[in-house]
């Protein structure tokens, strides 16, 4: 029986790998010797497939993407942290409807609205830049109740009384007490953002046609436009924007595990 | 003062990247607009379009259930298993679980393109080996067959989502208290049988929030079939063979911004969605949640 689950959970395992497997060993071939045969051993043409990436906008894409998701993370935790710590610590009248108000914004999906927010992006003016996609951030409500229960549940109301009697200012208190202590509910938070940004497709499809604002998502899926034949090339860029962004998730899979399941474990 | 301070800029921008248009959008879907020239006020007449002479929309509609129907029941009952087998491991478990999370973290872009590439009727892995071992005479046509396609659509979300499922599993089963387990054995219950009587019923809040979400997701299923037929081949055809393949948000984006700019008609197109959205969500909660917790 043991020998039986582990034989599933290791083909199982496998088959997730697999197409990363044959994603990096394709990268590594010249695209005419893709079709001789089935690529299963690596060759060793990844130097030139990569430079044929690199030749392309490839570099800048990279970098738009990187500007996206470094400003969604920065904006969408900023907001979130404010909104939860108002609620999760304060009194003060609304308190109740603020909290039924981010709970509420949880359940609309954002494509209701995506006409809309395209039409006030074009009216602002940065109808076909980088900002649209960035905005989307500014309000996170999965980020508001995550930190609203974090919050709730890692500082001591205690402690924001002390301070507070200290004479210590309410910009201070949470600048200098409870930032260090939600510490690692930030990075959850943090590493979410950055991962579901990264990854959109949808919004940079429909709002950006110019090439030098692509996202990675966008460039990738006009590949096939550009490189028509060199299906090499296209699958070392896949591999390039794919490989760092598992390289971090294995690296920080404690954080990002806990973030994954957060939502669901509390109900 | 400073809880209000403290709230605004999460209001503030939530009001106005998100509300605003949530709000704009639905103006727009009682108007006939096509993004340039003049709104016209035309009341529900988008709706009734829409649900009554548009076969195109209710296909859409039709095809995103049916690939739902395929993938969220494999989903949850591989999942539910993996999580079983993994959790009582002894060692490994992190590696496991590491593993199969992966694909959940990889950008669906990429995912599209691999699949396509797989299922490629001439140049495609799959059929590559399959004619090797000669098992089929000559290569499937796994994407130009409506049930195949679908099928491939939904094989790339349970790809994808498997591991996600099974570590969200797996938390359930942390806070499962282990005496419950220890009592079974003293009764006597082991293997499946305590799988059935004692694992699943306490996973069952779990359950309930992965059969919402998903289905909450698989309703605004897009990436994956845009990408599969976008990807490999690049072509530039929507909605797949005879439009088997074509899912309610693809439907929209199609009529809003790539082969037409029919913004008052697509507002309608996602406010339905919405509204889909709202009732099947309730109807799968009714459907699945313990009775108790019915209200």
């Amino acid at each position: 029986m043991k020998t039986l689950v582990w034989i599933c959970l290791i083909v199982i395992s496998l088959l997730s790998l697999f197409p990363f497997y044959i994603m990096i060993v394709m990268s590594t071939h010249v695209t005419e010797d893709l079709f001789k045969g089935i690529p299963i051993l690596p060759g060793d043409y990844l130097g030139e497939n990569l430079h044929t990436v690199l030749r392309s906008d490839f570099l800048r894409v990279y970098g738009n993407s990187l500007t996206v998701s470094i400003a969604a993370v920065a904006l969408a935790v900023l907001t979130s942290t404010l909104v939860g710590y108002a609620v999760a610590k304060f009194e003060f009248r609304g308190r109740k409807w603020l909290q039924l108000f981010v709970i509420l914004t949880m359940m609309v999906p954002t494509q209701v609205g995506l006409i809309g927010y395209i039409i006030e992006m074009r009216h602002l003016g940065v109808g076909n830049t980088l900002w649209p996609v960035i905005l989307v951030w500014a309000a996170f409500p999965f980020g508001g109740f995550f930190m609203i229960q974090f919050i709730r549940d890692s500082i001591p109301t205690d402690l924001l009384e002390c301070a507070r009697i200290d004479g210590c200012s309410e910009p201070g208190i949470f600048a200098r007490i409870v930032l260090p202590i939600i510490k690692p509910g930030l990075a959850t938070l943090a590493t979410l953002v950055f991962l579901w940004s990264w990854n959109n497709y949808l919004l940079p499809l429909v709002t950006i046609n110019k090439a030098n604002w692509y996202t990675l998502p966008v460039f990738i899926s006009n590949l096939g436009i550009v490189h028509r034949t060199d299906y090499a090339a296209r699958m070392a860029a896949l591999t390039m924007s794919t490989v760092p962004v598992l390289i971090l998730f294995i690296l920080g899979s404690r954080t990002f595990m806990k973030g994954l399941t957060a939502g669901a474990v509390k109900g | 003062m400073w809880p209000y301070l403290f709230s605004l800029p999460f209001v503030a921008a939530y009001a106005a990247f998100q509300l605003y248009p949530v709000i704009y959008s639905f103006v727009l879907s009682l108007h006939d607009w096509n993004g340039i020239g003049a709104k016209t006020y035309i009341g529900f007449k988008n709706y009734v379009q829409l649900w009554s002479h548009d076969p195109l929309f209710v296909k859409s509609l039709w095809n995103t259930l049916i690939m739902m129907a395929m993938f969220i029941p494999v989903t949850l009952i591989l999942g539910l298993l993996l999580a079983y087998w993994t959790f009582h491991l002894v060692r490994g478990k992190k590696l496991i679980q590491t593993i199969n999370v992966l694909p959940y973290i990889t950008t669906p872009v990429a995912i599209g393109f691999i699949f396509s590439y797989l299922f490629d009727w001439q140049t495609g892995l799959v059929n590559l080996l399959l004619v090797k071992f000669g098992w089929v005479q000559e290569g499937v046509y796994w994407l130009q067959n409506p049930w195949s396609s679908r099928a491939v659509i939904a094989l790339m979300v349970i790809w994808r989502n498997l591991g996600y499922f099974m570590i969200i599993y797996m938390a359930g089963m942390t806070v499962i208290p282990q005496d419950v387990y220890e009592a079974a054995k003293v009764d006597g219950s082991s293997g499946f049988h305590t799988f059935r009587k004692i694992t699943m019923p306490l996973l069952r809040n779990i359950s309930v929030f992965l059969v919402v979400t998903s289905v909450i997701n698989g309703l605004q299923l897009f990436d994956e079939p845009k990408l599969l037929y976008g990807g490999w081949s690049g072509s530039v055809q929507v909605g797949g063979p005879d439009n088997t393949a074509l899912t309610m948000i693809w439907r929209f984006v199609d009529v809003s911004f790539i082969s037409d700019t029919r913004f008052g008609y697509a507002s309608a197109i996602a406010y339905s969605l919405f509204l889909l959205i709202v009732v099947f969500s309730m109807l799968s909660y009714r459907l699945t949640a313990p009775k108790e917790d019915q209200r």
